[in-house]
Parts: C-alpha cells; sequence; structure tokens
C-alpha cells in the first residue's frame, strides 16, 4: 500500500501515544491499588462493589449498636449482682430475726441494719449510667427512678435497638418491671419487715403476728430474689444473642471485605508484569520510529 | 527547427513537474493538502507526407489526487469520533463526581443514617444529636455541590453550543465564498483550481468536526453542504446562518436555531455527530437523567424524613417540624404561547410514586394531552386537575389557547433547593408522640429504618429502591454508559484512523516518491537539454559546411 508520509508520523505519534496512556493507565492503577476505580472502568463489578460497600456499612452500624447494647446490658449486669447480694444478705438477716431467742432489742439492731440495706437497695435502683442518665426510669431517665420511700416514679418503656436486620432488642430494664414484680415491692416489703422487728413482742398474740409477718416477707423477699434472677438471666442471654450476631457479623464482614477485595483489588504481580512488558513495548516503539523516520530518500540525493 | 521546440517542449514538461513536486514537497504537512500530479501527454503530430511527426510532448493540465468516496469516509468518521469523544468527555466527569468517595452522595448518606442509629442509642446526649445535625447539613451540602457541578457542565455546554454555531457559521460562508470562486476558475481556465478545492475540502471536514455534514457536489463544481438530516447551510455562493437560541420553555437552555434571524427555529432534535451533536446528545440522554434523578433522591429522601420526622417529640415536648426545606417542582410556559397569563402548576402529592421524567402539558384540538419524556408515555385527553406518577398536573385557565404547552420539571431543580429546616439540637425529634422522656428513642429507631425502606420508584417501574440503591443504580447507568462511550469512542477513532489512512495512502505526499519524482523530472530535463545540445551541433554543422 502506498503510504503518505504523514500517515507514516500519524502512525508512529498515534503508537506511541496509545502506549503512553496504557503505561498511565497502569501506573493508576498501581499507584491506587484497585483495578476497578470508577463504575466506567467495570460497571457489573462496580455495582456489585457499592451494593456490598452499603450493606457492609449497614452491618458496621449494627454493630456499633451491638456495643452500645452490650455495655448497657453488662452495666444492669453488674448493678443487679450487687442487687442480688443485698437481697440474699437482707434475706440471711431475716432469717436470723425469726430466731426465737432474740429479744426486742436483737431485733431492733437487726431492724437498722436492714434500713441501712433498704438504702443501698434504693440506691442502686436509682443507679445512673456513664452518660448520666437513670437506668431503671424508662425513657425519663433524667429522673431518679424510685423516691427515698421506695415508690416508682420512673417511666415504664423499655428502649430498644436495632442491633440486626431485622432485630431490634429491648437494652434497658425498668425498676418497676426489676424490684416491683408481679405487685410484690421489694422496698415497701422491706419496710414492711423494719416496722415489723421493730415492734416489741408483749405476748403471745404479736408473737404469731410476728412469726407470721416474718414468714410473709422472707416469701417476698425470695420472690423478689427470684425476678432480679430471671432478669439476669434474660441478661445473659441477650447478651449471648448478642454474642453471636456479632460472630456471624464478623463472619459477614470478612466476606464482605473478601468479595470486595476480589472485585476491586488489583493484582500486583500481574499488573507489574504488564507493567514492565508495555514499557520494553514502548522503548522499542521508540526506537523503531526514530530509526523509520531518518530513512529517507533525500538523504542519498 | 523542429528538433529544438521537441526539446523545448520537453524542457517545459520537466520544469512543470519539477514545480508540482516541488509544491507537493512543499505542502508535504499542509492540512487537507492532496498531492499534484501534471497529466503528461504527446503533442498533436504534424503530418509530412511519409507520415505523422511527433511535436515533442505537454502538459494537458494539473491534477490533484483526490477520491470522493474517501473524503467522505473521512467526513463520517470525523463526526462520529469528535461526537463520541465530546460524550465521553462528559460522561467521565459526571461518572468520577458520582462515583467518587469524596464527591460523592453515597458515603454522606450513609454517614448521616449512622448518626441517626447513634442517636438513637443515645438521644438524651447532645453531642449525639450535634452529629446528626451536622451529618444532615453535609448531606445537603453535597446535594447541591454535585447538582452545581452538573449545572456547570450544562453552562459548558451552552457555551459549546455558541462556538459550535459561530464556528459553522463563518466555515459555511467561506465554503460559499471558495464555491464562487472555484466555479469562476473552472469556467474562465476549464482547469481545475486544486488549492482552492483542498481549502473547500478542508473547510468540509473542519465542519464535520462539529456536526454530522453531508456534501453534494454540483455540475457548476460548487459544493452543497447540509448538517443534521438535510439541512442546508450552503447553497452555491449563499450559506445559511445557524443561531444559538434559548429553548423555548427553558430560557437557560441554548438549542440551535435555523431560519429567518429574527425568528429561528429550534433544531437540536435533529443535530447528531461533530462535537455539537455529542454535546447535545450527552445533556439529553445523561446530564438531564441524572440532574433529574439526584432530584428525585433528594425530594424523595427529604419527604420521607420529613413525614416520619413529624411523628416524633423533640426534646422540648413539641412535635418534631420539617427537617428539610425541600425545592418544589416546576412548571414552565412554552414561550410562543399566546396569552402568558395563562399558566400550569404542578405539585407533589406521593415521593413514591416520583419519576425521574420532565413531562409535557399540551392543549391540542381541544383535548389535554400530557407526555412523559422517558419513555414518551402519552395520557391523551386528560381532565385537569391530572393525578399520575406522583404528581398533580393543573392549569388555572378553563379557556385553554390551541397549541398551548408547558413544560413540567418535577425534580430537576430539587437537589439545589435542598436546605436544612432544623438546626437546633432539641428540635430534633428523636421521641415518640407524645414523649415518653427524654431517652424516648422510638422515633429515632423509625427514622433510622428510613434506609432500609424502598421509597424510590426506579424508571418509572413499579419496583421502588431504597436511597441507597436508587442513587447505586443512577451510579451503575451512568457507568455502564460511559464504559460504551468508551468502546465506542475507541472505534470511531479506529474508524477515523483507518478512513484518514485510506485517504492519505491516495492523497498524501510521500516524500521518497517526490524525491524519486524530482530525479526523474531533473534527468527528463538533462535528457532534454542534450537533445538541443545535439540539436545546437547539428546546426553548426550545416553552417561549417558553407565555410
Amino acid at each position: 500500500m502506498r503510504l503518505s508520509t504523514n500517515t507514516i508520523y500519524a502512525n508512529g505519534t498515534n503508537r506511541l501515544m496509545g502506549l503512553q496512556s496504557d503505561v498511565n493507565d497502569l501506573n493508576e492503577k498501581i499507584s491506587s491499588g484497585k483495578k476497578v476505580r470508577s463504575p466506567a472502568d467495570d460497571p457489573v463489578a462496580s455495582a456489585r462493589i457499592i451494593e456490598i460497600n452499603n450493606n457492609k456499612s449497614m452491618k458496621d452500624t449494627f454493630a456499633e449498636t451491638r456495643k452500645t447494647a452490650s455495655s448497657m446490658l453488662e452495666n444492669y449486669e453488674t448493678n443487679l449482682s450487687s442487687v442480688t447480694d443485698l437481697v440474699l444478705n437482707i434475706k440471711s438477716s431475716l432469717t436470723a430475726a425469726g430466731n426465737a431467742t432474740y429479744n426486742d432489742s436483737q431485733r431492733q439492731s437487726i431492724a437498722t441494719e436492714l434500713q441501712g440495706r433498704l438504702d443501698s437497695l434504693i440506691s442502686l435502683a436509682n443507679a445512673k449510667d456513664s452518660m448520666g442518665n437513670f437506668i431503671y426510669s424508662g425513657f425519663t431517665t433524667d429522673k431518679a427512678a424510685f423516691t427515698s420511700a421506695g415508690v416508682f416514679q420512673g417511666e415504664t418503656s423499655r428502649m430498644n435497638l436495632q442491633i440486626d436486620d431485622n432485630r431490634t432488642m429491648p437494652t434497658t430494664f425498668t425498676g418497676d418491671s426489676v424490684f416491683n414484680a408481679n405487685g410484690n415491692n421489694l422496698f415497701a416489703n422491706m419496710q414492711q419487715a423494719i416496722t415489723l422487728l421493730n415492734t416489741p413482742i408483749t405476748d403471745a398474740t404479736s408473737r404469731t403476728n410476728f412469726t407470721n409477718g416474718l414468714a410473709t416477707a422472707l416469701q417476698n423477699t425470695d420472690k423478689s430474689l427470684d425476678s432480679i434472677l430471671d432478669t439476669r438471666a434474660q441478661i445473659g442471654s441477650q447478651l449471648n444473642e448478642i454474642q453471636i450476631l456479632d460472630d456471624t457479623g464478623d463472619d459477614i464482614s470478612l466476606q464482605y471485605s473478601k468479595v470486595l477485595s476480589d472485585l476491586q483489588d488489583l493484582d500486583y504481580t500481574q499488573a507489574l508484569s504488564d507493567l514492565a512488558k508495555k514499557n520494553t513495548i514502548m522503548e522499542a516503539a521508540q526506537k523503531s520510529f526514530v530509526s523509520t523516520s531518518k530513512l529517507s530518500l533525500f538523504q542519498f540525493i | 527547427m523542429n528538433v529544438l521546440n521537441v526539446g523545448k517542449s520537453a524542457l517545459t514538461v520537466a520544469q512543470l513537474g519539477i514545480a508540482t513536486t516541488g509544491h507537493n514537497i512543499a505542502n508535504a504537512s499542509t492540512p487537507g493538502y492532496n498531492r499534484q500530479s501534471i497529466v503528461q501527454k504527446a503533442a498533436a503530430a504534424q503530418s509530412f507526407g511519409n507520415g505523422y511527426l511527433g511535436q515533442g510532448a505537454e502538459v494537458g493540465t494539473i491534477v490533484r489526487s483526490y477520491d470522493d468516496v474517501l473524503a467522505k469516509q473521512v467526513i463520517n468518521t470525523t463526526s462520529n469520533q469528535s461526537s463520541s469523544s465530546v460524550y465521553l468527555q462528559g460522561i467521565n466527569e459526571v461518572n468520577s463526581l458520582l462515583s467518587d468517595d469524596k464527591a460523592g452522595v453515597s458515603a454522606v448518606m450513609t454517614n448521616f443514617f449512622r448518626s441517626v442509629s447513634a442517636a438513637a442509642a443515645n438521644p438524651s446526649d447532645i453531642a449525639t444529636r450535634q452529629t446528626v445535625i451536622s451529618n444532615a447539613q453535609s448531606l445537603v451540602s453535597r446535594f447541591t455541590a454535585v447538582n452545581s457541578r452538573l449545572d456547570e457542565m450544562r453552562s459548558n455546554i451552552n457555551t459549546q453550543v455558541s462556538t459550535s454555531v459561530a464556528t459553522i457559521n463563518s466555515y459555511a460562508s467561506s465554503i460559499a465564498d471558495l464555491n464562487e470562486k472555484i466555479k469562476q476558475a473552472f469556467s474562465s481556465t476549464g482547469n481545475p483550481p486544486n488549492d482552492l478545492m483542498d481549502q473547500r475540502d478542508l473547510l468540509v471536514a473542519k465542519i464535520s468536526e462539529q456536526i454530522k455534514t453531508t456534501v453534494l457536489p454540483q455540475q457548476d463544481n460548487t459544493y452543497n453542504v447540509s448538517i443534521g438530516n438535510g439541512i442546508p447551510i450552503v447553497l452555491g455562493n449563499q450559506s445559511q446562518d445557524l443561531y444559538a437560541v434559548p429553548n423555548d420553555t427553558d430560557s437557560t437552555r441554548l438549542e440551535v436555531g435555523y431560519g429567518a434571524s429574527g425568528s429561528p427555529k429550534p433544531i437540536s432534535g435533529s443535530l447528531t455527530g461533530g462535537a455539537l451533536g455529542g454535546a447535545l446528545q450527552f445533556r439529553d440522554e445523561t446530564l438531564d437523567t441524572v440532574q433529574n434523578q439526584l432530584g428525585q433522591l433528594a425530594i424523595t429522601f427529604a419527604t420521607a424524613f420529613n413525614n416520619q420526622h413529624k411523628q416524633g417529640t423533640d426534646l422540648t415536648g413539641t412535635v418534631g417540624q420539617n427537617m428539610f426545606n425541600i425545592a418544589g417542582p416546576v412548571a414552565i410556559s412554552n414561550r410562543n404561547n399566546t396569552d402568558q397569563s395563562k399558566q400550569a402548576s404542578v405539585a407533589i402529592t406521593d415521593p413514591s410514586q416520583l419519576t425521574s421524567s420532565n413531562y409535557t402539558l399540551e392543549y391540542v384540538n381541544g383535548q389535554y394531552n400530557i407526555t412523559r419524556q422517558n419513555d414518551k408515555y402519552v395520557w391523551t385527553n386528560v381532565t385537569l386537575p391530572f393525578n399520575q406518577d406522583g404528581i398533580t398536573i393543573n392549569t388555572n385557565t378553563s379557556s385553554p389557547t390551541n397549541g398551548d404547552s408547558y413544560l413540567i420539571k418535577p425534580t430537576q431543580y430539587a437537589a439545589s433547593g435542598l436546605t436544612l429546616a432544623v438546626t437546633d439540637v432539641e428540635k430534633l425529634a428523636l421521641a415518640d408522640n407524645p414523649s415518653k422522656g427524654e431517652s424516648d428513642n422510638t422515633n429515632a429507631l423509625k427514622l433510622a429504618d428510613l434506609q432500609n425502606q424502598n421509597f424510590v420508584r426506579v424508571n418509572a417501574s413499579s419496583t421502588n429502591r431504597t436511597f441507597a440503591q436508587a442513587y447505586a443504580l443512577t451510579t451503575s447507568a451512568v457507568g455502564i454508559k460511559a464504559n460504551q462511550m468508551s468502546i465506542i469512542n475507541q472505534a470511531d477513532k479506529t474508524a477515523l484512523d483507518n478512513a484518514t489512512s485510506a485517504m492519505q495512502s491516495q492523497s498524501g505526499v510521500n516524500l521518497d516518491e517526490e524525491a524519486a519524482n524530482l530525479l526523474r523530472y531533473q534527468q527528463a530535463y538533462q535528457a532534454a537539454g542534450k537533445m538541443m545540445q545535439i540539436a545546437s551541433n547539428m546546426f553548426d554543422t550545416l553552417l561549417s559546411l558553407g565555410r
């Protein structure tokens, strides 16, 4: 074919420019570490990348929320563990108070001891979290859950948190459900027991009243203890569920990362070898262009 | 004496040959130059008694190597290539704008919902609430920033339209001038004015860089040039100007106009090819779509959030107000409507039914017709107010004029008009209505869950997607188109290279060939000189006989 001098030069420069652009492209990929840098590079892969990134970020949000949920639940667990100890203590004091050899003043000193325990209990029931919120007050976290007399004055809603795609979990407990379960008010019961212990035993009737009253107090304390232990069991199972969701979430997150990496990360070995190859080709093309363009009949005339 | 004449004719031919070769060498890199050559032939012989005696050589004419078909291929491929390259450049910008982590909407929207989730976990904390407000502000700014970048591209296209139109006009008028000169040159000498013709072909090629161009060579050696699907811009020595005119319904949008200078009619719709065609196509297909989809997302997101926010109660115990201010849809009267006081109106009724399309309302032959521009779906003889696709369209007149039309843009300006209405942390309505306390997160959970709900209608279909999915669909649609344009542009480049090199193969100058020609004519010249020397010697011999 007849070639014009323009074509010879144009072809030479076009080839070199094409190679340069290839080399540049490879360089950009190598420096970014990604083979898909925008949807135009690979629309199909990139649609998947966007989708996975979005899902991954949702899962991350759930994981963060689960951390919050865990710390809230653990907070309750710590608090209720102290409550349990106190109640067990109270129980043994009440049992001891039933000793028939005790006189009025011995019972009164037990009553004094119980009053101290009752104050500690109320103070635990009015605990605040690290943000300064009362933890047993329902949604009115700016108000103490119980009055100093042990009357519940909080609100009864439980806060829910979205801890996974289709799982919202209640992460707060309210004072009325923990300490006032089934109409059995722990604080009122204690108050009654203290009054009972402070009442002197003077005759057979007052002795019977005392024995019956103490038995009721013990029964009610047991019920309260059951309710508290139920709550703790519930916290345990909720923490367990969160742990399982965390494990699954970690697995999924890892899978997402792997798929993302497959979709968008550059194979460096391949890319560097491509770059070396392109560079060699470019050098050859430059040399061949220079030597071809040197050939001219005019040099011989 | 005849021998000397023959020698002289040979010298003349050789001289013309050298001159033409020199012209080729001089113009080897001149754009649009087609190599020339002398058409050499034997001079008419003279009859003697014993036969016809040759009278030497002569140059019939000087011609250029030019092939109409190859030239046509170059013109077509040039217009294709420059069209796809302008389109590609534009869509690449949109592509990186939408998908960029730092510039796109996706990442900020994710952050925003993240902060809402965080606030749901700690609704009474002021710092957590502040994060929601800040992230909402970032999201609003991102919507407006992306949109204003798209507006900037829109105004670049207006510049492109004006420049292209001016360029085409100037070339067309030069072609008309050249037509006249070439016609006269032919008729006065009978020989082709090669260099003028080269110039004219070059101008045609230049026009084809701007727009698809068709050339019809005429009997009198003039060119008729038309653009698009047969709109003439050069007829003989007359050229017809194009105009950059504002769109009938959108004065910020420049179109190409054609016709009388006082009232040019828009012809953008029938123009393809070239930088101009590419820019117009990019604006119609990609820019409008992306901007409308962005607006649709802004409206749908903001409305859904507002609606849920108003279901809640804020920290002060007040019912939630709108979180975002949303720019309303727009109805524009066509400027050719006879009575501009007759206007159309549009309102959004259900964002989840909204499409990203524009609509046209027309009153023709006693009935209103509405066209959805994206898929050209037409509702004929509709009763106003018209409720469809989540909008309601009405007019303020009961006596419409035949031919009146209105452009309805439900979403285009939404992203630019989005602002944050709530900036006070206490006004975030995260609680239930009525609120049960400062840690009531009931509404916050519902607000956070909005991101999982399918609010955004995709392409006038019955499927709705989440905000993130809808945005991803827009982004990947642009990506697919950008990828496709890149492939098309590559193919167009190759086609142009092939056509150019085929034409160059026919018409281009090869310096080695010219060097060979130089040697050839030089030798012919030397031979002719030698022959004249011999003739002169013959005379000398004759003259010496008389001494």
